[in-house]
């Protein structure tokens, strides 16, 4: 009886043993990954949690589908074969279900719900042993981001959804369009706050992250794209002057143009004083749609044994635009026989033998940059999506504004310094045509000619479809001969000649199927602020 | 009465010996003999002998499991032998319920039950394949055929967005499932269909709320055999055979792939691609047969030793399990040892001790090819050589762009290597005291622990104009454990010889742990060094995790019994689980049922033919976890930055949700359970409603979320947990079985059983509100996951499609929309021209875009059925079993595939259908409407143009199969050497067997196996390219001695 006695009471003691600790016992915290529950408590982890933001997943598939196809392909300035997508975006035949477009789409909103996951973490969990000037630079970093989203996507495509906390789809999954002009609205809200909150630079910021010159370059974009919207011949007056003012204080700022213009996309000057805000690919990889892919656009050059694919080339029309003494183009466009010999380094420099290829963004290839683990996936350049010359094109056409030509001194000054860099003649006067080819030239390839027509399209519909449709409307690529004569060369197809709605480009299907109010007839709604 | 207890007590003792003995005259131990009315009774020796001491008024009672009990009055006997018959009817088996076995008569749960015995007869690798079509209301459907591979199960429907398996049991002990490695390995392929005594399915809250989380997806039980109070008895169970592909697919030979691509290249608007190798087709022969290349007969086979016995105190069955099987896709093999051992031994009086023990062993080599084989072999066309006369692989050797550069998966599945192996260990022990009459307390500590160990590596390789220039191997290490204890105190009381009162309180944890590792490293200097460390150091790469998990619970259980005639049973259970955050981590799951046997009514008695008949109406609550660990807190990873010279940076891989709860099943079951004419006919039938709240799911968000349910493309963060919804499951099911005939040499009976679900959304997280999926789509108001697209109504054949006419009122037909405006009409690139598709305009507004898709049907079977019938003429035994599923379709995306005139892969033969133009005038032009048309104007394969403008292969009803099926799953034929030859041989029982399994099939369904499995309700029935279930033969031995 003793033994069974004891028996008992170890099984009911083994058994209480437990109840008494459950607590304990039903605590699992993670043990693989951090999560926010022990995140976001020092300004370290701010930084850590910022820096996301500016390259990884979140861009990779979007350097490799949109940047290019959507910024170049579309407007025209460069054909892509042997790529559906991009044969749809260039003979206008897209619809909701092209790649490129539904990777735009997406690629957009990944950054919204990164940046929004961010900004909400922040606010609800840094403690105040953080300086409030740090956690507001760190906010203001994540809201530049979704300002740069929703800018691109309303100049894409017109009313979208705001989505400012991505908690609340949890529950409400099925949101409206929010009208184009509160977009606009939302944004430049965004970029007022990071105007104010992010530091000029130096100190404990790292080189290569926003500043406040990123943000009022972005503002001053901002406010002249909207001061076209929902008008006829004439922009609005009032938002002229804001980008005015902003682009004005980016260009008096410290910043300079760097001498070369070729210098601005080499690694080795990677954030440099001209680049505003970069992406920060970093040097150690990253698979497809992980790393910076803009280099598979050369076949020219090869990366660790592999090559690019997607030859892309430059359209006639384009070509046309290059005076011949014009130092860009080759720093763009490499054209037949041309050499490079910063390029290949390790098999004897670079010969381009195609007709024409790119160049910008094509920075050289493990042995060229001394970075063994690079491949053709995960290029380091850190690509520059707003630069100071850019801010100076913005402060010459927000001068410019309605008045058709100017000779404004300051605006004719920073013109004419983006010229003289690229051993061009300064001009007296500015009109609206010399502004656009001059921006067409200084930022081809950097996926900004599409918005610049869309700006256009949005107060003189006309002019944006003829300048769309290029010289002859077909779009062909170049054909250089053995003795470097230049002609027109085929085209990918028939174009399907765009309309004004071309500019306006399909919500991808299936959004529109998960949630029928982005249908094409279903009415935006107004977004409370 | 205690008068009579007196009387009984003065009447004069004598000894009583005797020997029990079955009909065939050998001799049953461990057969319980009491004196009626008391407790005092002995057993039966291991030669099938008592004693006992009684008085001429006594009577004494012998019970003993799966026989007819008698009584007999002792009277001035002194020895009384007895020939205890074998009890046809099942009602006296003993059903497990979950920490505790009642009587089948006395069971109050909508329970089904399988014995061992009938599980052997197909021959199958996993456990849920033996139960297909063997429980009602459970559906079992293959997610791999390929050997060990996966299965899902359902139990009455699915009360998950995400799926969920049945808990299962094993010896008292849980078996987590934890999915599936990639190459679809089943957790539970460790357990032999031999080793089992019988499987107990719990199928409603009145049965699985003692199971509290966990088991809303209901239970299966499964019980190992155990030794019994026998002489030892050896027993060999053995079969080997083999097995084959039951069908193929209808793909082109090298002679028609040849003439197809010549036109497709003569066509004015494709006008590429020109293939000199082409010219003469008649010249070719029929090229490489790549399904014939990769599928072969292949070997099964599997051989069990068990010794089984025992005495009075202790009891013992030890076995040993060898299996193979060779899939039928080139390059794979499972090769499985297990030994088992359980043991029981009676310690003390009181105290009573046990213990199984399982260790496994299995060896799986995943081809290359076996987990994506069908769509591999037809991503092969028959103008690639599996092998050149050289020696060296084959490969696609056209450069041009367009053409894939498909890897040979021949070549892959003989050079590359995956080899798993993962050694399992099942084990509990338990011991239970009676601490009073009537009141026992039981311990027991159980857990399965496993570790496994995959190699992989894949060289360099030269397959035609596809070079592998880096080999790279990758090692991974995981090792998974649960470990569980549950304390129970039951206490039985019976009184006033009418009321039987059983109650039970426990308390219970489980801990779940996990970790992995892996490495890997490319560039290895040769091929013949396979091991992660022979790579270059430069280009290792490694991860690790750990999880963990706890539940910790408190239940009880409540048994009532009036008169034999009243039973209520009642549950409750509260769970605590670590996966909640804390406001939300405890629930109360609860049940009761009332059964009446109205055949104990007095008002029944009369009616002597009726042998059961019980109602049982039960209802209940249970919770079940969904979720994932930690789901209520955003997670973050670590990535590269190139900011600030380089370094690292957090991102947000999950989004949060502290609001996650719990799932809720509010379940209603009614029951009827009938046995009639000597039991020759028995029946059960229920009726349920189950309805479920807060259903939990990772949300399949509109892309503007920047979330996602996808692993690719990356960039979103990964879906969040969400309680979006209700879903209702309404259905019956029914079995009855019948013995037919019940001769002295012959019988015959059969079993069939009918199940019905109806599964309905009833809500989702808002007004309008999807779970899509690229076939499938899941919406308020219809069943789960429906296919989801366009009409197709054949192609643009005529002017009129394009045109109308509008002398007979005709409209041209609905057409594709670009900003707006329908796709213009004509040959060029853009353009919708003759042989594209059309699809139905369903809304009536003459333009085709997203409101013009429905649902196209459900992969939900309405009604499945299983058949089994047993013959049996003297020592011959003949079993035949169908199964039947009745209205389910699938999406046939192969089909899709490789009917696509676009496509650059193997073509099915029926595209050389394809819309064929034709000029009306030859001279005219060839663009303009009216001089061209469709001269095979009725087909439904698209045309040959290079332009995807209409979008041609949009999901469409064109790839929409019934694939209702009957199914011959198995046939097997036994005969058992009669006992006089058996003797002379020294053996016991010996049989031999042939058996065939997945013999036939009748379908409409043009793939190759209409059963298609998926983990995840919300996109299943897709045929891409499934592994089908094959077809296998054995011949089979069992004997003892």
């Amino acid at each position: 009886m003793k033994t069974k006695s004891k028996i008992i009471y170890l099984a009911l003691a083994i058994s209480g043993f437990l109840t008494s600790c459950s607590n304990s016992f039903l605590d699992r915290p993670a043990l693989s990954s951090v999560t926010s529950d022990n995140f976001y408590k020092t300004a370290e982890d701010l930084k850590k949690a910022t820096a996301a933001l500016y390259s990884g997943n979140i861009w990779g598939a979007w350097t490799s589908d949109c940047y290019l196809p959507i910024g170049e392909v579309l407007s025209g300035n460069m054909v892509l074969g042997y790529n559906p997508g991009a044969v749809e975006l260039n003979t206008f035949s897209m619809t909701g279900y092209n790649s490129n477009l539904v990777t735009e789409w997406r690629s957009m909103y990944n950054l919204i719900a990164h940046a929004n996951t961010t900004i909400h973490a922040i606010e609800e969990r840094a403690p105040n042993s953080i300086p409030k000037e740090y956690i507001n630079a760190t906010l203001a970093e994540a809201k530049f981001m979704r300002a740069y989203a929703y800018f691109t996507l309303t100049r894409l495509w017109g009313d979208v959804p705001i989505i400012e906390d991505n908690r609340d789809l949890f529950d409400h999954p099925l949101v409206y369009k929010n009208n184009t002009s509160d977009v606009y609205k939302f944004v430049a809200n965004d970029l007022t706050f990071a105007r104010k909150n992010l530091p000029i630079t130096g100190g404990t910021w790292e080189k290569g992250r926003v500043t406040t010159w990123s943000a009022q370059g972005l503002l001053s974009k901002v406010y002249l794209t909207w001061a076209g919207l929902n008008q006829s011949g004439n922009r609005d007056q009032a938002l002229l002057d804001s980008a005015k003012l902003y682009a004005g204080n980016v260009c008096e700022s410290d910043l300079l143009l760097l001498d070369d213009y070729a210098d601005v996309f080499k690694y080795q000057n990677s954030d440099n004083e001209e680049s505003l805000f970069a992406l920060q690919w970093p040097t150690n990889g990253g698979g497809w749609y992980g790393g910076n892919m803009l280099q598979l656009y050369s076949n020219a050059l090869i990366i660790n044994g592999g090559g690019g694919f997607f030859g892309i080339e430059v359209t006639y029309d384009m070509y046309l635009q290059y005076a011949d003494n014009d130092l860009r183009r080759k720093a763009t466009f490499m054209y037949k026989d041309e050499e490079y010999p910063e390029l290949n380094t390790n098999l004897g420099g670079l010969k381009f033998t195609g007709s024409s290829g790119l160049k910008k963004h094509i920075i050289g290839n493990e042995k060229d940059l001394g970075l063994p683990k690079m491949t053709n996936t995960s290029s380091p350049e850190h690509t520059i999506l707003l630069r100071l010359a850019d801010i100076y094109l913005i402060y010459a056409e927000a001068v410019l504004g309605n008045n058709g030509t100017t000779t404004d001194g300051k605006a004719l000054a920073y013109f004419n310094k983006i010229r003289s860099r690229a051993g061009l003649n300064p001009v007296s006067s500015i009109d609206d045509d010399a502004l656009l080819k001059e921006r067409r030239i200084e930022l081809a390839a950097e996926g900004e000619y599409w918005f610049d027509l869309v700006r256009l399209s949005y107060y003189n519909p006309s002019k944006a479809l003829a300048l769309l449709e290029g010289y002859d409307k077909s779009r062909n690529k170049i054909d250089i001969d053995a003795a470097g004569v230049v002609t027109p060369g085929s085209s990918y197809g028939v174009i399907t000649a765009p309309t004004i709605n071309s500019f306006k480009l399909p919500i991808p299907s299936s959004e529109v199927t998960a949630n029928p109010h982005l249908g094409t007839d279903e009415p935006a709604v107004p977004y409370s602020f | 009465m205690l008068l009579l207890s007196c009387m009984k007590l003065l009447a004069q003792h004598g000894t009583i010996t005797g020997k029990i003995t079955d009909a065939s005259g050998s001799a049953l131990p461990g057969v319980s003999v009491v004196i009626k009315s008391t407790t005092i009774g002995t057993v039966t020796d291991s030669d099938g002998v008592f004693t006992i001491s009684a008085s001429p008024d006594n009577v004494l009672v012998f019970s003993f499991i799966g026989f007819k009990g008698q009584e007999i009055m002792v009277g001035q006997q002194s020895t009384i032998n007895v020939i205890l018959n074998e009890d046809v009817q099942n009602l006296s088996e003993v059903v497990v319920i979950g920490y505790a076995e009642v009587k089948r008569g006395d069971v109050t749960g909508a329970i089904s039950s399988v014995k061992g015995d009938d599980l052997k007869r197909t021959n199958v690798t996993t456990l849920e394949q033996a139960l297909q079509g063997r429980v009602p209301g459970m559906v079992v459907q293959q997610i791999s055929g390929q050997p060990g591979g996966g299965v899902s199960v359902q139990i009455r429907g699915i009360t998950s967005l995400t799926g969920g398996s049945p808990l299962y049991v094993i010896d008292g002990v849980r078996v987590v499932v934890t999915g599936t490695t990639d190459g679809g390995m089943n957790p539970l392929a460790g357990i032999n269909a031999t080793e089992i005594e019988s499987i107990d399915v719990l199928k409603d809250a009145s049965a699985t709320a003692i199971y509290g989380n966990q088991a809303t997806n209901g239970v299966i039980i499964i019980t190992t055999k155990r030794g019994k109070q026998q002489a030892p008895t050896v027993s060999y169970q053995g079969y080997t055979g083999f097995q084959q592909l039951a069908q193929r697919l209808p793909v082109m030979n090298l002679r028609e792939h040849a003439d197809f691509l010549n036109a497709r290249a003569a066509d004015p608007t494709w006008n590429f691609d020109a293939r000199p190798e082409f010219q003469n087709p008649q010249y070719l022969g029929n090229g490489t047969d790549w399904q014939g290349a990769l599928f072969r007969t292949s070997r099964v086979s599997e051989h069990s030793i068990s010794l089984a016995g025992g005495d009075d105190k202790t009891r013992y069955y030890l076995s040993g399990t060898y299996y193979q099987n060779d899939g039928i896709a080139f390059g794979s093999r499972l090769d499985r040892t297990s030994v088992r051992l359980n043991l029981d031994n009676q310690t003390t009086k009181w105290l009573k001790i046990g213990t199984s023990i399982q260790f496994v062993n299995v060896d799986d080599k995943v081809s290359a090819t076996s987990s994506n084989l069908i769509s591999k072999a037809l991503s092969m066309t028959p103008d690639i050589a599996v092998q050149n006369s050289d020696g060296s692989w084959g490969g696609a050797h056209n450069d041009n762009a367009w053409i894939p550069k498909t890897e040979n998966p021949f070549a892959l599945a003989k050079i590359n290597k995956d080899l798993t192996n993962r050694k399992q260990v099942l084990s509990n022990a338990f011991f239970e005291v009676n601490i009073l009459k009537g009141l026992v307390l039981k311990n027991v500590i159980g857990g399965n622990f496993s570790v496994e160990n995959r190699e992989r590596f894949n060289p360099s390789y030269v397959m035609g104009n596809l070079i592998k220039g880096l080999s790279d191997a990758t090692a991974d290490y995981r090792d998974v454990s649960h470990s569980e204890m549950s304390t129970t105190l039951t206490y039985n009381h019976s009184f006033a010889n009418k009321y039987k009162l059983t109650a039970m309180g426990a308390h219970e944890w489980q801990l779940d742990r996990s970790r992995s590792i892996s490495a890997y490293r490319k560039d290895f200097p040769t091929n013949t060094v396979q091991t992660v460390g022979g790579g270059d150091p430069s280009t290792a790469t490694n991860d690790g995790s750990k999880a963990h998990r706890s539940v910790e619970s408190y239940f009880g259980r409540l048994d009532f019994g009036y008169n034999d005639r009243y039973q209520f049973t009642g549950n409750a259970r509260y769970d605590g689980d670590s996966r909640y955050a804390v406001q939300n981590r405890w629930i109360l799951s609860y049940s009761g049922v009332l059964a009446w046997k109205l055949n104990n009514e007095a008002f029944f008695s009369s009616l002597k033919n009726i042998n059961e008949l019980k109602l049982r109406v039960s209802s209940g609550l249970t919770n079940r976890a969904g979720g994932r660990d930690f789901a209520y807190a955003s997670t973050l990873n670590t990535v590269s930055t190139g900011l600030g010279g380089g370094g690292v940076a957090m991102v947000n891989t999950d989004i949060g949700n502290p609001g996650l709860k719990w799932e809720q099943t509010h379940y209603n079951n009614i029951g009827l359970d009938g046995a009639f004419l000597d039991s020759r006919i028995s029946f059960s039938v229920d009726f349920y409603q189950r309805k479920t709240n807060q259903l939990a799911m990772q949300i399949s968000l509109p892309l503007y979320s920047g979330t996602t349910t996808q692993s690719w493309p990356p960039g979103p963060m990964n879906a969040p947990w969400v309680n979006i919804g209700a879903m209702d499951n309404k259905g019956y099911d029914f079995r009855i079985s019948s013995d037919n005939v019940r001769g002295k040499a012959f019988t015959w009976r059969t079993d069939l059983n009918v199940s019905h679900n109806k599964n309905k959304i009833v809500r989702l997280n808002a007004e309008g509100a999807s779970i899509s999926n690229t076939y499938n789509r899941t919406v308020a108001g219809r069943s789960i996951g429906e296919f989801y697209g366009y009409v197709s109504e054949g192609v643009f054949a005529t002017p009129t499609d394009f045109l109308g006419d509008a002398d007979k009122g005709i409209e041209p037909h609905a057409r594709p929309v670009r900003n707006g405006d329908p796709i213009p009409v004509g040959p060029a690139y853009g353009s919708i021209w003759y042989g594209d598709r059309k699809f139905k305009d369903l809304n009536g507004d003459k333009i085709i875009d997203e409101r013009d898709q429905k649902f196209l049907g459900s992969p939900i079977p309405k009604i499945q059925l299983g058949l089994n019938n047993t013959f049996t003429y003297k020592n011959f035994d003949l079993n035949i079993f169908f199964t039947a599923t009745i209205g389910n379709k699938v999406y046939n995306a192969t089909r899709q595939i490789h009917e696509d005139p676009q496509g650059n892969s193997a073509y099915f033969k029926n595209l050389s259908n394809y819309a064929k133009l034709a000029l009306v005038d030859p001279n005219g032009s060839a663009s303009d409407i009216n001089n061209v048309y469709v001269t095979n104007p009725n087909t439904k394969i698209t045309g040959l143009r290079n332009d995807q403008t209409n979008g041609n292969q949009r999901v469409n009803s064109q790839y929409v199969e019934d694939a209702s099926f009957v199914k011959c799953k198995n046939i097997s034929l036994g005969y058992n050497i009669p006992g006089s030859l058996t003797q002379k041989m020294h053996l016991k029982t010996l049989k031999v067997y042939a058996s065939a399994t997945n013999v036939f099939r009748i379908t409409h369904y043009s793939g190759m196996d209409p059963e298609i499995g998926s983990w995840d309700p919300t996109n299943a029935g897709i045929d891409n390219g499934y592994y089908p279930q094959p077809r296998i033969i054995t011949f089979g031995l069992n004997l003892s001695f």
